[in-house]
Parts: C-alpha cells; structure tokens; sequence
C-alpha cells in the first residue's frame, strides 16, 4: 500500500531522513515514535507531499507520489490526514468542515455529502455537533472532528501527525477509542504518537525513529518487551518511567 | 459684512453640493476599483512564483515613496507627452485607484499571511487547489482582519481625494477654492469645506471602530 525506496530528505543542509525503506501492507496499523526531531512527522508529511523529498521515491497505491506527472489532488483524497493542531477550518461549521472536501474535490452533491458527514460525526460519537463551529468545541471534540473530515474523503489510508499531543489528559481517550475502532476495522494507518497503549493494544508493528532513520521495527509485544538497539532502550525507558 | 458673506454663502450652497458629488463620485469609483486592484495584488504579493511578490512590493514601494501630489501630475501632465490625454475626471480617478490599490494591497498580504499556515496545510492535504484554497479557506478568514483597517483606507482615499483639485476637477475642495475669492472669509469656507468631508469620513470612522472590535472579541 506504502512504499519507500531510499527515500532521503533534507532542509537546507539538515538531513532529516536518511535512506527510509519500509513497505506498510492494506489493512495495516503501523505506530512511530522516536524523540522529537526524529524526522517522525515529516516522514508522514512526505507520503502526502505536504513535503517534498530529495532523493528516493514513495508509491502509494502503485502509484509514485515524487514525480511530476502524478496528480496530487486525487493522490491527497485518497489519504486521509490528522493534524497534532486539529487545523479545523475556524470559519465554517463543523458540518461545513467534514463536506468541503468531498464536495469541491470529489464533486459528490452536497446532499450526499452531508448524509455521508452526519453518519461519520455519529460515528466519532459527536452527531449533536454538526451545527457548532470549532471554537465551541473541546480540543478532544476538535479532533474527531478532524478524523471524520478525513474519513469523509473515504480514504485508502489515515495518516495521523500526533493527534493527542495537543489534548488535555482527559480527551486524549475519546480521540484514541475512534482511532482504534478504526485500526480494528481494517484501516490501514500509520500514526505518529508516544501513546504505547494504543501502539500495544493495535498497532501491527511499531517504529522506532532516531536522527532520521528508522533504528527499529518490530511487532509490539517484541517491541516494548526486548527493545533490540540500545537507543531504543534508553527511549522507552524514559517514556515508561514517567507512566 | 459677516451676515453678508455668510448669506452670499448659502447660496453657493448649491456649488458646494456639486463638488461634495464629485467629491463622492471620484473617491468612490477609486474606492470600487482600488479595492479590486488591491485585492488582487495583495494575493499576487503573497505568491512566491515569477517574481510576482517583487514586482507588487515595487508598486506598492513607489506609491509609498512618492508623494500623491507628484502622482497626479505624473499621470496628468506627462502621459500627454506620450500621447495619452486624459480629462481631471477620468485622470483623478485612475491616479487614486492606483493609490488606493498599492495601499490596499498591503493591508490584503498583510491579512492573507496573518492566517496560520496549518489552514493552507490542511487545505492542501484534503485536496483543495490553489484557488479553491484561497476561495475557501484562506481569503474568508483573512478577510475578517482586513476589513477594520480597509475601511480606515476608504477615509484616507477621501480626504486625499481633495488633491485631485490641482489638476482642475471641480470637487467640493476646489469649490472652496473658487468660492473664498468671492466671499475672502477662508475659515468660513473652508470650515464648511471640513464640515462636508467629516459628514462622509465619520460614519466610516465609527463603522472601522466597530469593525475593530468585532474582529478582536471574536479572536477571542
């Protein structure tokens, strides 16, 4: 489904990924983690071109997203992405954010669409909301808002870019509950988050990211039980001290 | 003497009417078309593409550097001499249009990077183009923070509008001018002159105001 070939990038003279291969199959639900500046983030940014990259090539779907000929919007409505700051759009009602894309990309008639965002607001457990605009709503509410305006474009993937580090203890749960019924269904998803709970209880695999490159892979029991590379150990150490 | 010439005043009033209508008509045309202009190379200054942020920061740079007065008769005096004739009406308009618009398109780029940029990102993401961005996204949220200082620029435009009267357009300001050598009471004239430009700048004063505050409780 998602694929890396040497894939490498830089920001002016900063490498921040190094020789990336990995392969993610449909269906699966894959975690990263690593200190922050690891390159996490813009590994996943890169799969929807938000970023561009130097050297390499990512398919998606058998298809190479770094080339010039491939059409990117009908590339991006096919990827679902949730951003750590939610990004809703503050001017329009919640409802209006879930349908924009559908409507103005896909060409689906409004009425469809907003049948189709209803039955994903109830789905993230916020069908009372439709109405309301971002601002009235909780950082938890925000981003499954978020979630159902990337499911809305029906995607092949999710991608999510630290979703719960900008909640609040106390929503951090909501968020994770969708994202696990999601995983559960058969979603294929790469998700970039220190949440080891949810990495355990769905990922199929979990990376470990460091200076830019992927140190570790590995399914999550074997993972977090016996960490193989000593960088990976000193990092799951600090992060489950702290639990 | 004082009774007389505040007589012979009111029945200028008439005169002064015309020129308060020229006054309008003049700024408001400029008003109408600076706001496209503006708004256009405001969105141009926020491209990083063909150069065409430079070339809108060359504009607005000459319109900054160069005082108003020295516009008009650029545009009035020495267009003849490459054989564009203009008469004072369409020649004040075209000089305050591309005044108001240098001014407005800096207001409009300044509104347009104020919108994070995770707003574009997530557009971007979800397969908005470029346009569709701007339509959508970027300009409907943008706008809010353009409009207070917009409206403050429509005031400007009107009460600069009064230079326009050097190259002989009859607006309310040259009216005065005439009027003060039949009737030599300048503060009575020219306070009427005042009088009738405030009358048209107050409201839009207080309705920036209003603005403002809208736009600062709702960020909120």
């Amino acid at each position: 489904m998602i694929r890396f070939n040497d894939v490498n990038k830089w920001f002016g003279a900063n490498h921040v990924l190094k020789d990336i291969n990995l392969h993610i199959q449909p269906g699966e639900a894959v975690v990263i983690c690593g200190p922050s500046g690891s390159g996490k983030s813009t590994l996943i940014r890169c799969i929807n071109q938000l970023e561009p990259i130097q050297k390499g090539e990512i398919f998606v779907d058998n298809i190479q997203v770094n080339k010039r000929a491939t059409n990117l919007t009908r590339l991006r409505s096919q990827i679902g992405f949730v951003f750590q700051q939610f990004n809703l759009y503050p001017h329009l009602s919640v409802l209006e954010n879930v349908v924009l894309s559908p409507i103005k990309v896909k060409k689906i008639a409004r009425r469809e669409a907003e049948e189709n965002a209803r039955e994903l607001l109830e789905r993230v457990g916020i069908p009372d909301k439709a109405d309301d605009y971002p601002s009235q709503l909780s950082g938890g509410q925000c981003q499954r808002v978020a979630i159902a305006r990337g499911l809305a474009m029906n995607p092949k993937v999710m991608l999510f870019d630290e979703p719960t580090s900008a909640l609040d203890p106390e929503m951090i749960k909501e968020v994770l509950d969708v994202m696990v019924e999601l995983a559960v269904e058969g979603m294929t998803m790469i998700v970039v988050t220190h949440e080891m709970g949810f990495a355990r209880e769905v990922a199929h695999r979990v990376f470990f990211m460091d200076e830019g490159q992927i140190v570790e892979s590995n399914a999550p029991d074997a993972f977090f039980d016996h960490p193989a590379h000593e960088r990976t150990k000193a990092f799951l150490s600090k992060i489950i001290t702290h639990n | 003497m004082y009774a007389f010439y505040f007589k012979s005043l009111i029945h200028s009033l008439p005169l002064f009417f015309k020129g308060l209508w020229i006054t309008i008509l003049v700024s408001g045309i400029s008003l109408v078309a600076g706001t496209v202009l503006g708004i256009i190379c405001g969105i141009f200054r926020t491209v990083k593409r063909w150069g065409l942020s430079r070339i809108m920061g060359a504009y607005a740079d000459y319109m900054r550097g160069v005082p108003f007065l020295v516009h008009i008769f650029i545009i009035y005096f020495i267009l003849p001499e490459v054989g564009i004739q203009l008469e004072p009406f369409p020649a004040a308009a075209i000089a305050l249009t591309i005044y108001a618009g240098a001014y407005i398109s800096e207001i409009v780029a300044a509104g347009i990077l104020s919108v994070p940029r995770g707003q574009r990102e997530a557009a971007t993401a979800y397969g908005l183009n470029a346009f569709q961005q701007m339509r959508h996204i970027v300009f409907p949220q943008a706008f809010k923070v353009i409009l207070p200082p917009l409206v403050g620029e429509y005031v400007l435009l009107i009460k600069d509008s009064s230079i326009v009267s050097v190259i002989g357009l009859t607006d309310v300001t040259r009216v005065g001018w005439l009027t003060v050598q039949r009737i030599p009471e300048g503060i009575m004239v020219f306070g009427l002159v005042g009088i009738l430009y405030f009358v048209i700048c107050y409201p839009l004063i207080h309705l920036s105001h209003i603005l403002e505050k809208k736009v600062s409780y709702d960020a909120q």
